[in-house]
């Protein structure tokens, strides 16, 4: 997009393996207990998932280390950390409900809520769940922490590198952060593999073209704020779910 | 048989008269603890009995149908005193209603077992007692504390302490009874409990509203009457038991249930009955606890549970899950814009009932069973959470969340209890969330009932994670440890332990004792949820691991080693480690101070009250329209 050449493809590895060699600076021991629940929970999540458990238990697990992090952010004493946590909470409330009803789209199409069973079914459900599948994607794009929905992890009071809900975290802490986002990031997209399981090639499509389309998005759309993306993820949301299950229904 | 049942439902009557005529408090220590422990130990042992059937003498009949009449008096009487036109009105029907009933359609003849004990009660009955007991035994230094705080020149504990134990009789005699006139002596009992636990400071505030309590679950009592005549025209029969062995209803009969199920919607306080339970927490907090977590408003979803095999598969049940699902929803966006801890506590309390509700109406084995356990889950977990705020309260003298910031510091023990008591709430593996789950999964096929419980499930997430999070709040080492009188504490560690014990069981009491008693037959035709096929619990493996994982977390964070840091703001820290302030104009330093996000302008009470009440009356109306 620009003619510079940015950092290597895996810089994000180096900086972790960096953040790990350094020293722990503490603010709270709290703080330390909510990120390895943190990464506890995503790590577990990834892992149900690729063993086939129920739907939405797994999401169950990922959202507590979600509601962990939150935790942490708002048990120290800083301000940007817990304009951070208060605008994550919002982020969290926005796309939980989304997640649960794609679930859901699965259930009626599948009916079961568990891997396997989704894994097992004959025809790609994107066929029958297209605009669940765009509701997913802004899920996605919240929990990736993209813009336009990336306020929770930015905001600047006098310098650039304030980091909403992570401005506590460093070091060690930071790098557990780092890891647990991973995590998240394999099963969400694990999640949209969903969408196209019946042969392995279209399920790579999918997911290179989806992670190509956040990033683009990322880089094309400004930081909104939490009140419109409450509003308008909602509505759109919403509103998509009901004309798919309405589809899946007449059909 | 007949002496647990004496235990159970007289006992505490007994207790009460001995509290409120023996002035002192050392007895009055030891009776509700004694009662409290006898109590416990009568449900256990009629737990231990399996179901029964019991047949009350002639003489318990006619003293049912004496102490009702009476009571309604009374109630009348407190309208007039209270110049309430409608507590007047309500009362007023009632007595013409039953004693046209009782004199002029009832048949006297016909003998009807007057109590019974299935799956259902019995577990009901345990809720009650235990929890309800471990509640009335919390009072006790908190009254004392409460009466030294309002500098009273005569104490009221003893009047308190009859009306909070003679509740648990009341209840267990409501969850117990099969003669459905039965029910309702015991159902207008604690209506009128409640209302004096309410008025009890005798403040302004707490007489409107303990007024308010009284006219609405009287308008609850009226329904509760028809429901009772009309289905008596039907079925000619008073026994409970006897109504749900004839199957499904249909036709008027349904009606006559819609009517019943009215009542219990009024008790549990669902919308838009929910004025009179938030108007509850201006009491003292043992009432409070003890209405919203074991008695009072579990009264109310026990009756639609009760009842739910007579309109199952009915519109009447699409329509309470609908009524059921819509409170849900509305009451978690509603403690979104509190901040207050106790409205938070009492509309999360509302939201779960209309949960527990939800799923009676989904009316599948498996949603029944999720009902059942939320009951359980709900009233530990609910009860701790009253009881720490009211702890909180006496101690920082306010019960909002914006004033509990940093508790840890001050009080590190209920603030961890406190800590825990809201993640048993909201997080795996504890029994709430399992709950849910089964909800959600009961729900699959129901768009609106799912879709309303997809968005309420996440609201729940943002009102407790915030309150734990900032409960958390402290740096370095906590000011020495906290005393407290071993009868608060108590109670705490033991409904704090029940809730982590109940994590690791609930596979156990799913397959080996909810599955066998409410749904047997279902669930072996479909299999269970929580077991695999090779019938080992799925749970257990998660459990562990979850387990493990947060004690490897709380093993980091004690022996995390590192270097004190200030919390960033921006380079302008001034002061200490503990103040946080900036850099201000003129060299002063201004203390930094953060508030949570209210989201008001979506979530406001005022902006979003109205507009539920239309909606939810709305749904009512729709409910008991397709009964028709």
């Amino acid at each position: 997009m620009q003619s510079r050449q940015g950092p290597p493809i895996l810089q994000a590895f180096y900086d972790v393996a960096k953040l790990m060699g350094k020293d722990q600076m503490l603010s709270n021991r709290w703080q330390i207990l909510c990120c390895w629940v943190y990464l506890v929970a995503a790590a577990l999540a990834v892992g149900m998932f690729f063993a086939r458990a129920d739907l939405l238990l797994i999401f169950f697990v990922q959202a507590a280390g979600a509601v962990f992090l939150v935790m942490g952010a708002l048990s120290v004493k800083s301000p940007y950390s817990q304009v951070g946590a208060q605008r994550e909470l919002v982020q969290i409330l926005t796309y939980e409900p989304l997640l649960i009803l794609v679930f859901v789209g699965m259930y009626l199409v599948v009916g079961s809520f568990d891997v396997g069973d989704i894994l097992a079914y004959q025809t790609p459900l994107l066929r029958k769940l297209p605009l669940m599948f765009i509701v997913l994607s802004y899920a996605l794009t919240i929990k990736l922490r993209k813009s336009p929905f990336d306020f929770s992890t930015s905001h600047h009071g006098h310098q650039e590198l304030v980091k909403g809900v992570m401005t506590e975290y460093s070091g060690p802490a930071l790098g557990l952060i780092e890891m647990a986002h991973w995590y998240e990031t394999v099963l969400i997209l694990g999640v949209c593999s969903l969408f196209w399981a019946t042969s392995w090639i279209w399920m790579a499509v999918l997911l290179v073209a989806t992670y190509f389309a956040e990033l683009v998005i990322d880089n094309t759309m400004a930081r909104m704020t939490w009140r419109w993306m409450l509003k308008y993820v909602w509505s759109i949301g919403l509103a998509l779910t009901f004309i798919n299950f309405i589809w899946l229904h007449a059909g | 048989m007949s002496n647990l049942l004496l235990l159970l439902i007289v006992l505490p009557a007994i207790a009460g008269v001995v509290c409120y005529f023996v002035r002192s408090g050392a007895v009055r220590t030891f009776t509700v603890t004694a009662t409290g422990a006898v109590l416990t130990a009568a449900s256990l042992a009629l737990l231990g009995q399996g179901s029964f059937v019991f047949e009350a003498s002639g003489l318990w009949e006619s003293l049912v149908t004496i102490l009702d009449f009476a009571l309604l008096f009374v109630i009348l009487y407190y309208g007039f005193r209270l110049r309430n036109l409608l507590i007047k009105v309500f009362a007023a029907a009632q007595i013409v209603l039953l004693g046209f009933f009782e004199l002029v359609l009832l048949d006297h003849g016909a003998s009807v077992p007057a109590l019974m004990g299935d799956s259902l009660a019995l577990v009901m009955v345990l809720v009650v007692s235990i929890v309800g007991s471990l509640i009335c035994i919390f009072g006790l230094p908190y009254m004392r504390k409460h009466e030294q705080h309002l500098k009273l020149e005569k104490s009221k504990q003893p009047q308190f302490f009859l009306y909070l134990v003679l509740f648990l009789g009341a209840m267990n005699g409501l969850v117990l009874a099969n003669n459905i006139l039965w029910l309702y002596f015991f159902f207008e009992v604690t209506t009128f409990c409640s209302f004096m636990l309410i008025g009890h400071d005798a403040t302004e505030v707490a007489t409107k509203n303990a007024t308010r309590a009284l006219w609405m679950n009287s308008l609850g009592g009226v329904a509760l009457v028809l429901g009772i005549i009309w289905a008596y025209t039907q079925t000619g029969t008073l026994s409970i038991m006897a109504m749900l062995a004839a199957g499904p209803a249909t036709g008027v009969l349904l009606v006559a249930v819609g009517f019943i199920c009215l009542a219990g919607f009024v008790k549990a306080a669902q919308l838009p009955f929910q004025s009179w339970l938030l108007g509850a927490m201006v009491a003292p907090t043992p009432v409070s606890a003890l209405l919203h977590s074991s008695t009072m408003v579990k009264a109310g979803v026990y009756m639609v549970l009760r009842f739910s095999p007579m309109f199952e598969g009915s519109f009447l049940s699409h329509g309470i899950a609908l009524c059921g699902a819509f409170t849900f929803l509305a009451c978690a966006a509603l403690a979104i814009g509190q901040s207050n801890g106790k409205k938070i506590l009492a509309y999360s309390t509302i939201s779960n009932l209309g949960l527990i509700i939800a799923c009676a109406g989904l009316n599948t084995p498996l949603a029944i069973i999720a009902a059942v356990m939320l009951i359980i889950f709900h009233a530990i977990s609910k009860s701790l959470l009253f009881l720490c705020v009211g702890t909180i309260e006496q101690k920082i003298g306010s019960r909002d969340i914006e004033d509990m910031r940093g508790l840890f510091k001050i009080m590190p023990r209920t603030a961890t209890i406190t800590i825990i008591g809201i993640l048993s709430m909201l997080l795996p593996p504890f029994g709430v969330l399992l709950c849910k789950w089964m909800a959600l999964e009961a729900a699959a096929g129901h768009l609106f009932v799912i879709v309303m419980m997809a968005l309420g499930s996440a609201l729940t997430v943002v009102y407790w994670a915030r309150w734990a999070g900032l409960l958390m709040g402290s740096r370095g080492e906590s000011r020495g440890t906290e005393q407290q009188p071993l009868l608060t504490g108590g109670p705490l560690m033991l409904l704090c332990a029940s809730a982590l014990v109940f994590a690791f069981t609930t596979p156990y009491l799913y397959t080996e004792v909810l599955v066998p008693a409410f749904a047997a037959a279902q669930v072996a035709l479909h299999g269970s949820l929580l077991e695999d096929a090779a019938g080992g619990f799925v749970m257990y493996p998660l459990i562990m691991l979850i387990g493990l994982g947060t004690l490897f977390a709380v093993f980091r964070a004690l022996r995390a080693k590192g270097k004190e840091s200030h919390p960033y703001l921006g380079g302008a820290q001034v002061g200490g480690m503990d103040e946080g302030a900036f850099l201000g104009p003129m060299e002063t330093a201004v203390p930094y101070s953060a508030g949570n996000y209210y989201l008001g302008e979506l979530f406001g009470e005022h902006k979003l009250t109205l507009w539920i009440n239309i909606a939810a009356g709305s749904l009512i109306l729709l409910m008991m329209g397709g009964a028709l």
